[in-house]
């Protein structure tokens, strides 16, 4: 038991789930009742994988509501859960079903990934080849949503560059939703673990620039609020936790898979960090902390306003940076010949990255 | 299968790149390697017509392949530079003796002048002295603050202001992540600068390899048959740098992107660096960082041992953080108490009392000025080479040898 003071109780149970209440707390002090206004309560998004992080997250959040309940009658905030079924994940019946009957407070529900294709004004719109549709080159005409996925995400050159498209898609789709129901914000459910293999995995991405915007409590430029209230606890302290509340949380957390062997042809980046840092703070858990403080040091010099955007991530590109060439790295005409499918798309030296040598491009052209 | 042809010649070819798997003929192979460098040093202005450069040889492969390289785009491209090798020599029996040699060898095949500078007459110490007295963990911290002194010395001595290095991407992406372990984001951001210099020394460094990989320099060196000595530093480089460059090297495997990627990144974020972190006065050139004389940027000294280590310094720093956090835990409670009364609810009690947390901390910032022994550029008063030459020469056994610090630029340090 991992007990952060003397602690009068024998087993140390109440003191350590008081230790990640604190933790929680701390971060959520401007979700107090006293900072929302009578009928026109925050909302917020709360993007739920059934992993042991978001589901905690929604028990501390939770239990956090009732407490103001108990004692005001009323709440600071609401929540919207969500769960996106990603193309690889397993039927969540059975559990949305636990959720809902543990969680009743909270509107729950679920959507597809490919749903992405369905907003309007958006990102994978089908038939006005724009914005993202456009980027990735995903077919016109009459194929499923689930169609139009699959071929985008067939077309993608590797495994990593799929999971990283994957994981922007699932962004931009829960901030589309947040948007559409009126949400102020997103509460992820990122621990520090979580967080340090993020400064990592995306560093090794070609995506150092955009690390401010996705590992800092504040303003986004999706325009909305991304929080991060378990930033101050390691994974594997969540682990424990959701094994001490009363009842368990683990009827409502899909255990997770074991990881392949990272020898294999599938291995991802991310599949490397999350191992890397399994071990770090297994021995190390102040160095993942360490690392989580570190890269929220850094910080963006301008606003987010009238800048350049990636077409697919949308975050902000300094002017001239877009793309993979024009920095030094870039060999010019001297490297391979210019294989960059996107010569107009704006895309930021990530994205540009990832979708190198996508075979998507020649598919639509022939498509018409 | 039909043996694939070059992709720019049409020849059939030998060689797959390592940096994006382009199939390449042996000669195309070399003349793109050398371009790409041609072009980084064009496009960075690295040298000026004239120039006397001295570069820091070690007889590894990454300093023959930049002493081949220089001389060839030298004569190819009409840089104008006079090249001159510069050597340390730590005083690494075995190490040291042997990579000299090639070193000599090397000033011969490129017909460049060769300057040796000695450990043991720059500190009094030579390395295997040290690891004597230290022990193995930590030596490292001694050779990579030795050697930076020893080539601006070495340089000094030639009436060289310009040293170039053979740091490749595999070092810079290495170091980057180093750095983001460990939390150095001053580093981080010096590292990725291509060119460095600082105020007090008139030496300038710069990397023309910054974006070449180790691989295709192997590949370069066997190509062109160089004549380099491959053993690695004996001595381990230190936890943080063999956790960095494990997960560099599966990394590459992964994506062989990902070396030049995470120097973009690198690159990227050392401009998202604070002012009062960076403790970096930007000058006129665009690629240039100042830099603490004291400290290598970040690079171990020892060239790249097997990524063995001890986990020592990972050790304390896990060590050090705990302390912090205990300090930051205890200064919470004194935060008022008063508050809690039975019928608070135990969240609503426990957040007023994290009330203290939350006030930023200042982040120290770092004032440069020289070192008061040595007049090298430092953010202490006696530079990180004084103090670790002031705790080795207190706990030095008996006859405590004179450091020549002082007159450093009088002794005679040219051996080759
Ligand atoms: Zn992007
Ligand atoms: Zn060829
Ligand atoms: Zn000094």
């Amino acid at each position: 038991m991992h007990c952060q003071q003397k602690c009068p109780n024998e087993d140390g149970r109440d003191c350590f789930v008081r230790y990640v209440n604190t933790k929680v707390i701390k971060r959520m002090e401007n979700f107090r009742i006293r900072n929302s206004t009578i009928g026109n309560p925050r909302l917020f998004l709360l993007p739920l994988s059934f992993g042991v992080s978001s589901v905690a997250l929604l028990h501390l959040l939770d239990s956090q509501l009732q407490g103001q309940i108990d004692r005001m009658n009323r709440t600071g905030y609401g929540l919207l859960v969500v769960h996106v079924n990603m193309p690889s994940t397993a039927p969540t019946g059975i559990y949305m079903k636990r959720l809902q009957q543990r969680y009743p407070r909270h509107t729950h529900f679920h959507v597809d990934l490919a749903e992405l294709f369905d907003y309007p004004n958006g990102i994978l719109e089908s038939s006005g080849k724009s914005g993202l549709s456009q980027a990735l080159g995903a077919p016109d005409g009459q194929v499923s949503n689930q169609d139009k996925l699959d071929h985008l995400l067939d077309s993608l050159p590797s495994a990593t560059s799929r999971a990283d498209m994957l994981g922007i898609l699932r962004t931009r789709l829960l901030v589309e939703i947040a948007k559409k129901r009126g949400c102020e914000g997103i509460m992820w459910g990122d621990s520090t673990t979580r967080l340090a293999e993020k400064t990592l995995a995306e560093t090794a991405k070609g995506r150092g620039f955009s690390l401010p915007w996705q590992i800092s409590d504040g303003a986004s430029p999706h325009s909305l609020v991304f929080r991060y209230p378990l930033r101050d606890l390691l994974k594997k302290e969540l682990v424990t936790y959701a094994s001490l509340t009363t009842p368990p949380l683990d009827p409502i957390i899909i255990p997770e898979q074991t990881p392949q062997a990272l020898t294999s042809k599938n291995t991802t980046i991310d599949d490397l960090v999350t191992n890397y840092f399994q071990s770090v703070e297994e021995s190390f858990p102040s160095i993942v902390a360490n690392v989580v403080r570190t890269s929220g040091k850094l910080s963006a010099h301008q606003p987010f306003g009238g800048g350049e955007r990636c077409t697919i991530c949308e975050m902000p590109i300094t002017a001239g940076s877009g793309g993979l060439h024009g920095w030094g790295g870039d060999q010019g005409k001297l490297g391979p010949s210019s294989s960059d499918p996107h010569p107009v798309e704006k895309l930021c030296y990530g994205c540009a990255r990832s979708t190198l040598g996508a075979t998507f491009s020649a598919r639509t052209a022939s498509q018409g | 299968m039909p043996p694939s042809s070059c992709a720019i010649c049409s020849s059939r070819a030998l060689i797959v790149r390592p940096k994006n798997h382009q199939k390449l003929c042996k000669s195309c192979f070399l003349s793109i390697f050398e371009e790409e460098i041609h072009h980084t040093i064009t496009t960075n202005t690295l040298f000026q017509y004239g120039e006397r450069v001295a570069i820091g040889a070690s007889g590894g492969k990454d300093s023959t392949v930049l002493a081949s390289v220089l001389k060839t785009l030298n004569e190819r491209h009409d840089y104008g530079v006079d090249f001159v090798l510069l050597s340390i020599d730590e005083g690494i029996k075995g190490y040291r003796d042997d990579s000299l040699e090639t070193v000599k060898r090397n000033a011969v095949q490129y017909g460049m002048e060769l300057c040796i500078v000695g450990y043991d007459e720059l500190y009094g110490w030579t390395m295997d002295q040290v690891v004597e007295q230290v022990g193995k963990k930590g030596n490292c911290t001694y050779c990579g603050v030795f050697r930076r002194q020893a080539l601006d010395r070495g340089a000094a001595k030639l009436g060289i202001n310009h040293v170039v290095t053979g740091h490749n991407a595999d070092d810079i992406a290495e170091t980057v992540l180093m750095n983001l372990l460990r939390g150095d984001l001053p580093r981080l951001s010096r590292t990725t600068h291509i060119i460095t210099s600082s105020p007090s020394s008139p030496i300038k460094r710069s990397k023309p390899l910054k974006y070449a990989y180790e691989k295709e320099i192997v590949l370069y060196a066997h190509h062109k048959k160089l004549d380099y000595f491959s053993t690695e530093c004996i001595y381990s480089p230190e936890a943080f740098r063999g956790s960095a460059r494990a997960l560099i090297k599966n990394l590459e495997r992964v994506r062989p992107s990902a070396i030049l990627d995470v120097v973009r990144s690198g690159e990227d974020m050392a401009k998202l660096v604070p002012e009062e972190v960076s403790a970096i006065q930007r000058c006129a050139g665009k690629n240039e960082a100042i830099q603490e004389g004291g400290g290598e940027e970040g690079f171990g000294g020892c060239g790249s041992g097997g990524g063995r280590s001890s986990g020592g310094e990972m050790i304390d720093m896990e060590r050090r953080l705990n302390e912090n956090e205990a300090a930051r835990e205890r200064e919470i409670d004194i935060a008022p108490a008063n508050i809690t009364s039975k019928d608070t609810p135990p969240i609503q009690k426990i957040t007023v009392r994290q009330q203290g947390a939350r006030t930023p901390r200042k982040l120290p910032r770092q004032h440069m000025g020289q070192c008061i022994r040595c007049g090298y550029l430092s953010s202490q008063e006696i530079c990180k080479a004084c103090m670790l030459l002031d705790g080795l020469n207190k706990n030095r056994p008996k006859t405590k040898i004179e450091v020549s610090l002082e007159d450093g630029e009088g002794s005679s340090a040219l051996k080759g």
